[in-house]
């Protein structure tokens, strides 16, 4: 039992002076949220600015600039010519252009949008088309047949996009601990003669593995703990659900991952292959498993195969939980899914061990 | 005698064989190491010391034959020897980011008792480092520490697998006043060299390991006296001669250059007939070089080729 205890001390000690591993487990994994929330961040505060020129159009244009400036996600602005306008959205500090005829012209409203931000334009176009119909219809003086009654229900949150991205990053982290901090360290300590080490000591071998196994346990909590900790407080991610089951499920990833990261140990003779082999079976999972974004993006011929990955229902239990607060049971299909892969992996891993 | 012998002896080896693939390591060797002793194994790189030792630690498997370690049977119960033995590897890492009493405590806790952590330190004189990483330490240091890891858990029989390797004069000699204090305190020291003088400085008994075979196994004095034709006495000749051959206990002389080198059972006989034929006037010679036969002679003898080659 003293030995058991004193890996995953001793063991926890040498990852806390590893400068190489604190990056890759706890500063990499902030940086690269930083980083995401600054490239697709920007719309969670929705608005778009509107550059409107009017080309002398009369009562209509005078209505529809007051209707338009009633839109609370439009901040419209007034341009007085159109060239100056479609500069403006060249250069992407506006998201549409509406151009208003003058009066009596045959010439239609026309709306121009930025074609390098597509999502934000087609939102932007859709809730002006909306507006402009709701204007034709109020012109013609026809009360609209079908009227739509939103009520927000209360509980529902909105769900911004630092909530969505932090479980995917926390997954993220677990996989990585796995893929790439096992399998760097096992290799190491078996080139090294580290290993044959301790197989030179009475100390039943099972009793040192699996306290290398609860080091990687721990050390992933305390990378999880920075991360939500710098998530919710500098990013400010919203962690809707349990912490403790957040937990629960992150350590039982951590430790699916771990199997695997031992398989692949025993692939390799030097931690560089080893390395290297664990980020080609975790990047294009990363990109895969919806762990940055949602894995609709990915086209649908890809989604039977983002089903198979054991990431997947990792970041599907976190997500849920941490963004819509759902309990676990949904997500325990998955979960043993991922089970099955850490439980086949480290059987495997037991299998093929080497010493030395 | 030999009844007597097996029942003193803590390790007993019968025509241990061990081959990996086509190419056989350890070549159906015997040998018993007696309570107390040192026991070396001398012999070049790829002799089979270190399998033969690894064999004895329960480490490998052999492939014939038979090695009781500590009165149990290392094919039976690799681990119940493993808890009776301290083990020194060759060349085997340390957890770099530990420091030298963190690493004694995890190897500590491999073992169901041990010895206190600063207590290993001070014996083999690590407590300046006692709380530096063990990536800081020099060779003679990291070496030292390997030899602490074999000593915590208070084994009364040590291996030692080219313990000195790699380390200058002053840092082997300081092992080796270790390593004779494990035998002062009564412990079995088992140890694999390719040094000759370690083995003879330190050991009480000695193998002679070439080609998987041991060649001899006696103590380095009769190693050499068996193994050897004699003392070498080598003198200058400055003016006149005699016949060197039929000097008291000389036994052959070579004459070449001025220089006359005699092999003798005797040396002191024959530096005495010398000293007379000097004051007589016969012969005046320059320097006189008295020189031992060493194991490394022994080795020659033995196997046909240098230590080190």
């Amino acid at each position: 039992m003293r030995a058991f205890l004193l890996t995953i001390v001793m063991g926890f000690r040498m990852y806390l002076r590893d400068r190489s591993s604190l990056f890759w487990g706890m500063a990499f994994p902030v940086i690269l949220m930083g980083l995401i929330g600054l490239a697709f961040g920007r719309t969670e505060s929705l608005t778009f600015r509107v550059a409107f020129v009017d080309q002398g159009s009369g009562p209509l244009g005078l209505g529809l600039r007051a209707g338009l400036a009633q839109v609370p996600v439009f901040i419209v602005s007034d341009v007085p010519d159109e060239a100056a306008a479609l500069d403006l959205l060249r250069k992407g500090q506006r998201t549409l252009v509406v151009v208003v005829p003058p009066f009596g012209s045959p010439a239609p409203l026309r709306v121009f949008f930025d074609q390098a931000r597509v999502q934000d334009s087609r939102t932007a176009l859709v809730i002006l088309e909306r507006f402009v119909a709701e204007a034709n219809l109020q012109i013609a003086g026809v009360k609209p047949a079908v009227e739509i009654q939103a009520t927000g229900i209360a509980g529902a949150r909105e769900v911004r996009f630092f909530d969505f991205l932090l479980p995917g990053i926390l997954a993220m982290t677990v996989m990585q601990t796995g893929l790439q901090g096992v399998t760097w360290v096992v290799t190491g300590y078996r080139q090294r003669l580290i290993l044959k080490r301790v197989l030179a000591t009475p100390v039943h071998p099972f009793v040192f593995l699996s306290g290398l196994v609860a080091r990687y346990a721990v050390t992933n909590i305390a990378q999880l703990a920075v991360v939500v900790l710098i998530g919710v407080g500098v990013f400010g991610a919203r962690i809707v659900g349990s912490l403790g089951v957040l937990t629960v499920v992150g350590l039982f990833g951590a430790l699916a991952f771990v199997g695997m990261g031992f398989a692949v140990s025993t692939w390799s003779k030097t931690p560089e292959s080893a390395n290297l082999l664990g980020s080609v079976i975790s990047f294009p999972m990363l990109f895969l498993a919806g762990t940055l974004w949602p894995r609709d993006f990915m086209p649908a011929f890809m989604q039977p195969v983002i089903a198979l990955l054991p990431l997947t229902p990792l970041v599907e239990a976190m997500r849920g939980v941490a963004t819509r607060g759902d309990a676990v049971t949904p997500y325990l299909g998955g979960l043993a899914y991922l089970g099955l892969w850490g439980l086949l992996t480290f059987a495997l891993a037991v299998w093929r061990f080497k010493w030395e | 005698m030999s009844a007597l012998r097996a029942a003193e002896s803590i390790v007993s080896v019968t025509d241990l064989y061990k081959r990996y693939g086509p190419v056989v390591a350890v070549d159906r060797i015997s040998f018993t190491v007696a309570r107390g002793e040192i026991f070396g194994i001398l012999g070049p790189n790829g002799a089979g010391k270190t399998t033969t030792l690894e064999t004895l630690e329960g480490l490998r498997r052999p492939d014939g034959g038979q090695a009781v370690v500590g009165g149990i049977d290392v094919r039976r119960d690799p681990r119940g020897v493993r808890a009776r033995i301290g083990v020194q590897l060759q060349e085997a890492g340390f957890f770099e980011r530990l420091t030298v009493a963190e690493t004694l405590e995890l190897f500590g806790s491999f073992h169901r008792t041990h010895l206190p952590v600063d207590g290993v330190i001070a014996r083999l004189q690590l407590q300046e480092k006692r709380g530096a990483a063990v990536e800081t330490l020099s060779g003679g240091q990291r070496q030292r520490l390997s030899v602490a890891t074999a000593l915590i858990n208070d084994p009364p029989l040590i291996f030692l697998d080219e313990p000195t390797t790699g380390l200058d004069p002053q840092a082997r000699r300081n092992l080796w006043e270790v390593i004779a204090g494990f035998r002062a305190e009564g412990r079995t020291v088992i140890l694999t060299t390719h040094y000759m003088e370690e083995a003879q400085r330190l050991c009480d008994r000695v193998a002679i390991m070439d080609h998987g075979r041991i060649a001899a196994m006696d103590s380095p004095r009769e190693l050499i006296r068996r193994h050897t034709p004699g003392t070498t006495v080598a003198l200058t000749v400055m003016e006149g001669g005699a016949a060197y051959a039929g000097l008291p206990g000389v036994q052959r002389a070579e004459a070449s250059n001025g220089e006359v080198v005699m092999t003798t059972t005797d040396p002191v006989v024959t530096v005495n007939a010398l000293m007379e034929l000097a004051r007589d006037g016969q012969v005046q010679f320059q320097q006189l070089r008295v020189e031992e036969a060493t194991l490394e002679d022994v080795f020659l003898e033995l196997t046909g080729h240098l230590l080190r080659e």
